[in-house]
């Protein structure tokens, strides 16, 4: 399998990871070179600043398009911070639940109405 | 209505602000007349900013009749008073973190706004490294919840820096749809605005629909925990409010056109952020 690195830092033009709409920009890239059968690495260098918001369009709405052994086959992250990872692994669980149990976020609404 | 008097971070100060805003907010081509007695806290700027704007685009004029002398000078320096026609003043103790007026699309500008006016400054010299990126993690989530969710004209934030007392306040007010409308319409149900807060502070709760999320409250949440800080939710009418002493939730009579998030750090917090080594990189998908 052909690869490819996507930098995150040239994608967006900026140190700073912390929009939705350029999360956006990285999704739409890994899942161009996905759909065309290359393997992705995903370099984090040089970003400082990473919200939650950014890590969830980038990464995690992979998993409404691809299975986790497929993302896990085609896509690996580098040079991410300690405090990057934390946020990632955390938005990757929460990706893979959304998509797993989407009636959970109506049960939510349900068990907050019943705590009345 | 025009005396707002001891202004700062409290339910009933919150309570004032809506007040004000309720009296006011039917008024067309007309005078606006406003004093600011006592005390008013300069975070708390963002706030009343984002009311006057609002008030402001019924074709309304804004007077300030009066201000206290010492506020008068806080509001100088942190700017906001130079946005309604008052020279500002240079800030020789820099303990102002400039009023700031964004659209939700400037966010570049935001960021040379945090970098100057949070990052980059050296007046809170006890602050690690580690702390200091938290924190404007923490904000940078607030600014980005209000772009993503908020379809708001203007993203309004202020902040102070209280060195004797080892706190900053920081400040993200917007005025476009809130917790309550968003939710409800998202789940077609009927939450009162203090529940639609709490459901949407809660780990994984979001209103986007095809993409995951609701992680930056929770994660804003256990931050302020480990701080021992203090986090508050205005919108609507409802108030949520998370410190060391847990959650406290309300509503006001009368309802705030939007939603503020008035967030509280300690300054002398020693906890260790610097994670090293706890997630295995190949082990993240």
């Amino acid at each position: 399998m052909e690869s490819t690195t996507i930098n995150i830092v040239n994608i967006i033009g900026d140190a700073y990871g912390v929009e939705a709409d350029d999360g956006q920009k990285v999704y739409e890239l890994i899942k161009k070179s996905i759909d065309g059968g290359h393997k992705v690495t995903l370099s984090f260098l040089n970003i400082e600043m990473l919200t939650t918001a950014f890590l969830n369009t980038a990464i995690g709405q992979l998993y409404k398009d691809y299975t986790e052994e497929q993302i896990k086959d085609h896509l690996q992250v580098t040079d991410i911070s300690e405090s990057g990872k934390v946020a990632l692994k955390r938005v990757v669980e929460t990706a893979k639940l959304f998509y797993k149990d989407p009636d959970a976020l109506k049960r939510s609404i349900d068990d907050i109405i019943d705590d009345d | 209505m025009k005396v707002l008097s001891s202004i700062n971070n409290t339910y009933e100060s919150y309570q004032k602000l809506i007040s004000f805003y309720n009296a006011n907010k039917d008024k067309l081509f007309d005078d606006i007349h406003i004093e600011l007695r006592q005390w008013f806290s300069a975070n708390m700027s963002a706030a009343l900013g984002a009311v006057l704007d609002l008030l402001a685009g019924h074709i309304n004029d804004i007077y300030f009749d009066y201000i206290a002398p010492d506020t008068e000078k806080v509001l100088l320096k942190n700017e906001f008073l130079s946005y309604y026609g008052k020279q500002r003043i240079f800030d020789t103790n820099h303990t102002t973190i400039k009023y700031q007026k964004l659209k939700p699309s400037d966010g570049k500008y935001f960021k040379k706004y945090v970098i100057e006016e949070l990052i980059g400054r050296n007046e809170l010299p006890n602050m690690s490294v580690a702390l200091k990126e938290k924190m404007v993690e923490a904000i940078y989530e607030i600014f980005v919840n209000a772009q993503i969710h908020s379809e708001t004209d203007f993203i309004y934030t202020c902040g102070q820096f209280f060195p004797t007392k080892n706190k900053i306040e920081f400040t993200i007010v917007d005025t476009g749809v809130g917790f309550k409308e968003k939710v409800n319409q998202r789940f077609g149900v009927n939450l009162s605005a203090e529940k639609a807060i709490e459901w949407a502070v809660k780990d994984r709760n979001t209103t986007k629909e095809n993409i995951s999320g609701g992680i930056g409250l929770a994660v804003l949440r256990e931050f302020i925990g480990m701080n021992k800080g203090k986090m508050q939710i205005v919108s609507n009418d409802g108030f949520y409010e998370y410190d060391r002493n847990g959650i406290k939730t309300n509503s006001f009579t009368g309802t705030f056109p939007g939603t503020i998030v008035n967030l509280q750090f300690c300054t002398n917090d020693f906890n260790n952020y610097s994670l090293k080594d706890e997630i295995d990189i190949d082990d993240i998908f």
